[in-house]
Parts: C-alpha cells; sequence; structure tokens
C-alpha cells in the first residue's frame, strides 16, 4: 500500500516527518533550544542580480560543454604547473601550493566522503 | 558509483521484457487495466528496425497504403516505436462512447486507430504522391530523407509543442530571465566548492570541526 506515515494509526500513534531537532528536550522536559541547532541562512546581496526563476521560451540551446574533472585540471592547475616547469621550481612533493590536498582530514567541506548537502 | 546507478535505477520506470505497449501511457489506468502484475499475454512480434532508418517523423503528412481509408492523406499525431506504429489525425478511426456515467452513455466520438510503418508511406511535396524514402547526405554532411522516384529532399517537418507555445512569438513574464543574461557566463573555474567560496566572500569564519562519527 502507500508509505506508512503520521496521518494514518490511531490517535496514540505519533511519527514524525522527518524534522530535525533544533534543541534538548531536558528530563524535566523542557526544551531548551540551541543555537547552533537553529539553521541560519546565509545569503549575500542580490544586487545587480538579473537570473530569475524561470528562463525564457526564446533562448536557443547553450554551447558549453559541461565542466568534467579534466577540463578543470587544465584550466586551473595546469597553467600553474606549466609555468614552474619552465621556471625550474616544480616540486612534485610540494603538490599543495596548486590547490591539490593530499586528504580530506581536517577539511570543513570533505570532497569524499561528501559532507555537505546541495 | 554504484550508488548513483542503483538511485537511477529506482527513479526510471522498470517494464518488464514482455510488457505490451498499446496507445494508452503505461501510468494511465487503462494501460493498468491491460497489463496487469501478474499477466502472461501472447507475444507481439515487432520487426526491429534502426533508429536511424526510421523515417516517419511527427507532423509529418503520409499515405495509407492498405485498411479501412487506403489511399488518402492524413498528417501524423503520434509515434509508437515500441511497436512501430503510426497515429494519423481523423484517419483509420472506428467510434465509441467516452465518458459514461449512470444512465448517460457518453460522447460519441472517433478515435484513431494505430497503423504499422509498413502500412504508410511519405509523400513527394512535388506531386503529392507516395514514394519509397532513403537516407542520404547533402554536400554539407546534413542527414535527409530524399525521395527515391524525384529525388526531392523532405524536409523535417515542423516541431509543434503539444503546449502550443511558439518560442519566437513568446513574452517574457516577470518570472522569465531573459536570453541575454541567461547566455552571460559568469562563472570563472576555481578548486574551491561553493560553500568555500561563499565563506570568504560573506568573511565567515569556521574553526570548529565535527566530531566523527561512523555509519554503514
Amino acid at each position: 500500500m502507500a508509505e506508512w506515515t503520521s496521518k494514518r494509526g490511531p490517535r496514540t500513534f505519533y511519527k514524525s516527518r522527518g524534522a530535525r531537532p533544533t534543541g534538548v528536550l531536558t528530563s524535566s522536559r523542557k526544551f531548551i533550544p540551541v543555537q547552533a541547532m537553529i539553521p541560519e541562512f546565509v545569503v549575500p546581496s542580490l544586487e545587480g542580480f538579473n537570473l530569475k526563476p524561470y528562463v525564457s521560451y526564446k533562448t536557443p540551446a547553450g554551447t558549453e560543454q559541461p565542466m568534467t574533472p579534466e577540463m578543470l585540471f587544465n584550466q586551473v592547475v595546469a597553467p600553474q604547473i606549466e609555468r614552474d616547469i619552465e621556471e625550474g621550481v616544480f616540486n612534485e612533493e610540494n603538490l599543495e601550493k596548486y590547490g591539490l590536498e593530499k586528504t580530506q582530514e581536517g577539511k570543513l567541506f570533505k570532497l569524499h566522503p561528501k559532507n555537505f548537502a546541495r | 558509483m554504484r550508488l548513483t546507478a542503483l538511485l537511477s535505477m529506482a527513479a526510471k520506470a522498470a517494464f518488464p521484457h514482455d510488457y505490451r505497449y498499446g496507445t494508452s501511457r503505461p501510468w494511465t489506468i487503462a494501460a493498468q487495466r491491460l497489463n496487469p502484475p501478474g499477466k502472461k499475454r501472447r507475444k507481439v512480434f515487432v520487426e526491429p528496425i534502426a533508429n536511424e532508418d526510421w523515417h516517419v517523423l511527427r507532423g509529418d503528412t503520409v499515405e495509407i497504403l492498405s485498411g479501412k481509408d487506403k489511399g488518402k492523406q492524413g498528417k501524423v499525431a503520434q509515434v509508437f516505436r515500441r511497436r512501430n506504429w503510426v497515429i494519423l489525425e481523423g484517419l483509420n478511426t472506428h467510434y465509441r462512447y467516452i465518458g459514461r456515467s449512470g444512465d448517460y452513455r457518453g460522447t460519441y466520438i472517433a478515435s484513431e486507430a494505430p497503423l504499422l510503418l509498413k502500412d504508410v508511406t511519405l509523400i513527394d511535396p512535388t506531386d503529392r504522391k507516395p514514394t519509397d524514402i532513403e537516407w542520404r547526405y547533402t554536400e554539407e554532411g546534413e542527414r535527409v530523407r530524399v525521395s527515391v522516384r524525384t529525388g526531392r529532399i523532405i524536409p523535417k517537418p515542423v516541431y509543434q509543442r503539444k503546449d502550443g507555445i511558439i518560442p519566437q512569438q513568446w513574452k517574457d513574464g516577470p518570472k522569465d530571465t531573459s536570453p541575454e543574461d541567461t547566455l552571460q557566463t559568469t562563472y570563472t573555474p576555481s578548486l574551491k566548492t561553493l560553500e568555500e567560496e561563499v565563506m570568504e566572500k560573506m568573511n565567515i569564519q569556521e574553526d570548529r570541526r565535527p566530531r566523527k562519527s561512523y555509519w554503514y
């Protein structure tokens, strides 16, 4: 049948719909909201931002290819490596200065395993 | 990689290999009545036609070669690749009642029956007679349909959207982005994620790191 939600069952049946808690429930049944658990939206100023929710039907299909890891590497990292090789400064142990990371430990937004939702 | 494959498998509709495709879309009640989950129907044999060899497109004018409306020309309304069917507007019709409820017997309408691809041919635009069609390449390298008898190129029919919108005559509403703004490229490739760039721009310092947790 359809999925078992909080709308079905007897009136004593309680099931949450997946909302995350925003605080702590103490033993005296008092709820203490924790500011860090309440989501805060960080929005930059939208001055001069012309993009709207929908796209006009008159727009022709774009010709740009979707970005792949190879293209990103060729555009961002490869010129720096070529410049360093020409100057003679290229060091295989020091790849961090081009933005390549050895481990994802200690980073706030890890790429693998991806620990942020988008 | 395997997880995304699994999710996409769940998202796209799965049909058994002996699913009998009809004129109704698979999610309608009529199609579900035609193909209940536990049924086994006699297999319908369909001549396999490669994607490159299919020459009848929606909106083309074609002529019927056999059947009740033999010799008549009509516009293609729908194409069913799974069964090599073509439905023309108003031709090869049978009549039925639709929307009956209680005592009301319903509206008497003409509903078109599908025609197989081999019972239908495209029409030469010059003399408006049926011809055989071949796929050939022009001098520019474009692949076009050419009638064998006269050698005239048959142009692709104008693609009319089902919602009736003609893109050139569209008037932008308040929530529509204009074509110039859409095609503007403001992307600068960088190795930072969107979240890191926003944090840098808004001068947010975050030194806390989440506690290590494990999931299986």
